[in-house]
């Protein structure tokens, strides 16, 4: 297990007070939260920033890591000495936050699983008879060809879920869900009844998927239009010719490429994008590549190229 | 290979297809209900309806109430401080994309 140092993490002084705390946590959240920052490693980030701060702004949770001393540094080898937080008591403290879970095993280990995890606010209830359940939500990641073709999926999920005693444990789950054709990135898929166990005659409350693309390596999507590069051969871009350009929906289009192409001058299929009831558009982005000349007879032929035109690339330069 | 009885689930596209009341909108973001209707009031939410019974929420509702929800537990923000941060994150989203489109033509 790694020590992590939770001042180093908020950037204050082992004797910050309370107020400067605060203002380093408010300061840093607002800089990775995941909704503001879109950047890879923002979410993570912002977790460590949370964790730290679960810590440092709760009186007694601070005063037990303060005693393992300053002399641990970020990332070294660690582990607790026994009854190291002998008399200390907390109280499940409620950080907030709709990003839950993630916590270290460094926290996990000092502090308990779900010692600031929360469930949304208001929907825990804890006395009375009829209660829907709680509704849950996840991310999951499909193929677009999942999107045009629709697709049956047997999906894990990992959720946590609370004892009687309020302990937090993981659980995997699997679902078979058919992913219904047209679907987008960003959007959700309602399981109705998939979610938390409702009490008394409340029902169970709902599951929402909402649904991400694994990344392609040979489409990019933008809402419901879909991209594609095409590399071209001079020749064929230069004097027009027929190419098969595959589709996410798993047949091959056969695309007639003009005379005169230009690189990046995009080609519209109409509706070829993900469908829907205005079906996207699926977008060719013609590149040029050119072969680098190897044998004599390609270098003549380069040399050929060069004598009958005369061509600048460089005439905006005016070099 | 034996074929085993699977019961594949149906589910429905929040963004086409339903409609919220403000009591489902508060369960599936995990957001009191008094909350949302101060979200209404701040123009952050926009229901059809005119009352908070006759509410419906469209599909991008959920979306948008999920991250008025993140910012103000996360943040600590006050509901102007939840509208303000929305209008511009789409405004940075909308930049972002024309961005992308010039990059690309």
């Amino acid at each position: 297990m790694k020590f992590r140092d939770y001042y180093e993490t908020l950037g204050v002084a082992r004797g910050a007070t309370e107020a400067e705390i605060k203002a380093a946590y408010r300061k840093l959240a607002r800089k990775y939260h995941p909704d503001v920052n879109k950047e890879a490693g923002a979410e993570d980030q912002f977790k460590e920033i949370g964790e730290a701060y679960a810590v440092l702004k709760d009186t007694e949770k601070r005063a037990a890591y303060d005693r393992f001393g300053s002399n641990w540094k970020n990332g070294q080898d660690f582990s607790p000495p026994p009854n190291w937080n002998e008399g200390f008591e907390y109280a499940d403290s409620s950080f907030g936050g709709g990003y839950e879970g993630g916590q270290s095993d460094f926290f996990e280990s000092l502090f308990g699983r779900g010692a600031h995890r929360q469930g949304g606010q208001g929907s825990h209830p804890r006395q009375g008879m009829n209660f829907k359940g709680q509704d849950h939500h996840a991310k999951i990641l499909i193929d677009i060809a999942d999107a045009y073709n629709g697709a049956k999926r047997t999906i894990a999920l990992h959720m946590p879920t609370q004892d009687a005693s309020g302990h937090v444990t993981t659980q995997e789950r699997k679902l078979d869900v058919s992913i219904p054709k047209g679907i987008k990135a960003g959007q959700n898929l309602r399981l109705s009844g998939q979610g938390g166990p409702g009490m008394g005659e409340g029902g169970p409350g709902d599951l929402y998927l909402e649904i991400d693309f694994h990344p392609d390596p040979i489409y990019r999507i933008d809402g419901k239009d879909v991209y594609l590069d095409l590399p071209l051969a001079p020749w064929e871009a230069a004097l027009g010719t027929t190419v098969n350009v595959p589709t996410p929906a798993g047949s091959a289009l056969e695309l007639k490429i003009p005379a005169g192409t230009v690189a990046s001058r995009k080609m519209r299929l109409k509706g070829k994008g993900i469908p829907s009831k205005e079906a996207g558009d699926l977008y060719v982005v013609p590149t040029i590549v050119l072969p680098s000349a190897q044998t004599d007879a390609q270098k003549e032929a380069y040399q050929t190229l060069a004598k009958a035109f005369d061509f600048n690339p460089r005439t905006h330069l005016k070099g | 290979m034996s074929q085993t009885h699977i019961t594949w689930i149906e589910g429905t596209v929040v963004e086409n297809e339903i409609h919220m009341t403000i009591m489902e909108l508060s369960q599936a973001s995990h957001t009191p209900q008094d909350l949302i209707m101060a979200w209404v009031l701040e123009g952050v939410l926009s229901p059809a309806g005119a009352t908070p019974q006759d509410w419906r929420f469209s599909g991008d509702s959920l979306k948008r109430a999920k991250t008025a929800a993140h910012l103000t537990h996360d943040l600590e923000l006050n509901t102007s401080g939840v509208a303000l941060a929305l209008d511009l994150l789409d405004e940075i989203t909308r930049l972002r994309n024309q961005l992308h489109h010039e990059n690309r033509d």
